[in-house]
């Protein structure tokens, strides 16, 4: 028998009895969703840019380009100074990245992206700082509705990310920038 | 955890491939080399200067450095290398999503990410009880782990792959390890619906006081002695506890920790895994508190005994309670005797 085999042969006898899936019915608070956002987001040490759109977006990423920066932009409307590489490992001194959200949660500051929106899967993570473009109407209440929202198809990767990177593994103490971005901003289109 | 309760880093090593933890408290005490002391802080006994001299011996950090940030940092640069060199990933998962065949992996600092994302081969282990019926589910518990380990909105990233990246390929290793065993009692069962957050370990105060090595299992705490009892050789982790409850009453998916544990020791207790203390003299007690006669003699005696004979004698009757305590002071009468006077 396989080990397979073997656990699900051992699952079919447990004391356990079946409970079917309960409702999961918990109000939402929909007062001034952008604001939770906000506060969300800055509490994750994000900052959410409300003005300015694309345009502003843009404006700050060509200051940054004339400083030597690396850009890469996944979003349409907005460039940056280099292309999609071939190799993933290739993004390791990318500075700067652009990506879509699809859909910000008030509650947490989370933001779904997925591999659709981020070229390479491993571009939220390996850039050192992390820009995302969100449309505002995309911004939900709770986990419970964003859940419904996000779309994975078989083969799919997304994540949910709520601010950059971070750790208090020393000591407790909170340090921002551990192995992801050091830093997320978040524009509204 | 689960790589640590099956040991696959050793089995690795002794094929000649080489592990390198990525979470920055598993890599502390990887290089250390020693045991985790926290399921979600794993580095959680040493201090910052203690960290400094093992990354100043091991990754060439400046001597007597020990500010967090400068550390973290360093070992930020020390493990992209890593990340970037590795020839494969593994990870943990925090659930499996049974009607769409995704596994969602939380972490704070990224690493899971980093790793899963840049190799073409990327592994995802879980014991059975992870899986969840369906996003919904997923969804309810991403809102409850972070809360209630480190107290967050959220875990910074929530992944979830459902298929590898292009040209990569992805497995799925799912363990059972005595799980199913649980799953054969009902309230041993009950621990399988921990999402590891930790809070039980942060509100328990025999954890507080004694630290995660005491444990001498994986998993300290509360949810350590209820999934690690069995294994126990010693037959004592069950009675590092004090049954206050404040587990049960802080769990998010509402495992009856102190429950699990009273019925440790009754499993233990009916196995005559008893150590030998407990096993002969403990029914004496029980029979002795039991009777009122026999218990308001005996305290009697105490009390003389306490008042006349001299401490040299009685120290040895305290052991190890003893060694670092003075003896009570005897009362001149029992409880019963002092209600009697003042309220009849």
């Amino acid at each position: 028998m396989s080990s397979k085999q073997a656990i699900l042969q051992a699952l079919s006898t447990t004391a356990l009895s079946d409970n079917a899936m309960p409702v999961i019915n918990i109000p939402a608070r929909l007062d001034d969703l952008l604001s939770q956002f906000e506060t969300s987001l800055n509490t994750v040490t994000a900052t959410l840019h409300r003005d300015g759109g694309l345009t502003g977006l843009q404006a700050e990423i060509d200051k940054l380009s004339s400083e030597g920066k690396q850009i890469i932009s996944l979003v349409d409307g907005v460039t940056g100074n280099r292309e999609v590489p071939a190799d993933p490992h290739e993004l390791h001194d990318i500075d700067y990245a652009i990506i879509k959200g699809h859909v910000g949660v008030a509650e947490n500051g989370c933001i779904w992206v997925n591999n659709e929106s981020v070229g390479h899967r491993v571009t939220p993570f390996i850039c050192e700082n992390l820009l995302i473009v969100l449309a505002a109407e995309d911004v939900c209440a709770n986990m419970h509705i964003a859940v419904q929202k996000v779309e994975i198809a078989s083969g799919q990767f997304g994540t949910f990310i709520s601010g950059p990177s971070k750790t208090a593994d020393i000591e407790q103490s909170l340090v921002v920038g551990a192995h992801g971005a050091c830093s997320l901003n978040v524009y509204l289109v | 955890m689960l790589t640590e309760e099956c040991h696959m880093n050793p089995y690795l090593e002794s094929f000649g491939i080489e592990v390198i933890d990525t979470d920055l408290g598993e890599r502390i005490i990887q290089l250390a080399g020693q045991p985790p002391s926290h399921i979600v802080v794993p580095a959680i006994h040493l201090k910052k200067e203690e960290v400094g001299d093992l990354f100043h011996e091991k990754i060439g950090t400046e001597a007597g450095a020990s500010d967090p940030t400068y550390l973290t940092r360093a070992a930020r640069v020390h493990l992209r290398e890593q990340f970037l060199s590795a020839d494969a990933a593994m990870t943990g998962v925090n659930m499996a999503i049974a009607d769409k065949g995704a596994v969602v992996v939380c972490t704070n600092e990224g690493n899971a990410d980093m790793g899963a994302n840049l190799p073409k081969l990327q592994l995802h282990s879980m014991g059975i009880d992870k899986v969840v019926p369906n996003i919904d589910a997923a969804g309810l518990l991403l809102r409850m782990l972070a809360r209630n380990a480190t107290g967050q909105l959220s875990t910074t990233y929530s992944s979830f792959y459902r298929g590898p990246k292009e040209d990569g390929e992805m497995h799925i290793i799912i363990v059972d390890n005595g799980r199913t065993k649980m799953m054969q009692d009902k309230i041993l069962a009950e621990s399988l619906k921990c999402i590891r957050c930790g809070g039980c370990l942060n509100t328990c105060p025999v954890y507080r006081r004694s630290g995660g090595h005491s444990y001498n299992y994986t998993i300290p705490g509360p949810i350590g002695i209820a999934v690690g009892a069995q294994r126990d050789d010693t037959n004592s982790l069950a009675w590092a506890c004090t049954l206050c409850c404040s587990c049960s009453f802080v769990c998010p998916t509402k495992v009856p920790l102190a429950k699990i544990i009273a019925h440790h020791r009754r499993i233990k207790a009916e196995n005559h895994q008893l150590p030998y203390g407990k096993e002969k003299y403990m029914p004496l007690v029980g029979k002795l508190m039991g009777n009122e006669t026999l218990f308001n003699c005996s305290m009697s005696i105490a009390r003389t005994s306490l008042k006349y004979l001299p401490n040299s004698l009685l120290k040895p009757f305290a052991g190890a309670w003893g060694k670092y305590r003075e003896l009570p002071v005897a009362p001149n009468s029992s409880f019963e005797t002092w209600y009697k006077k003042h309220r009849s």
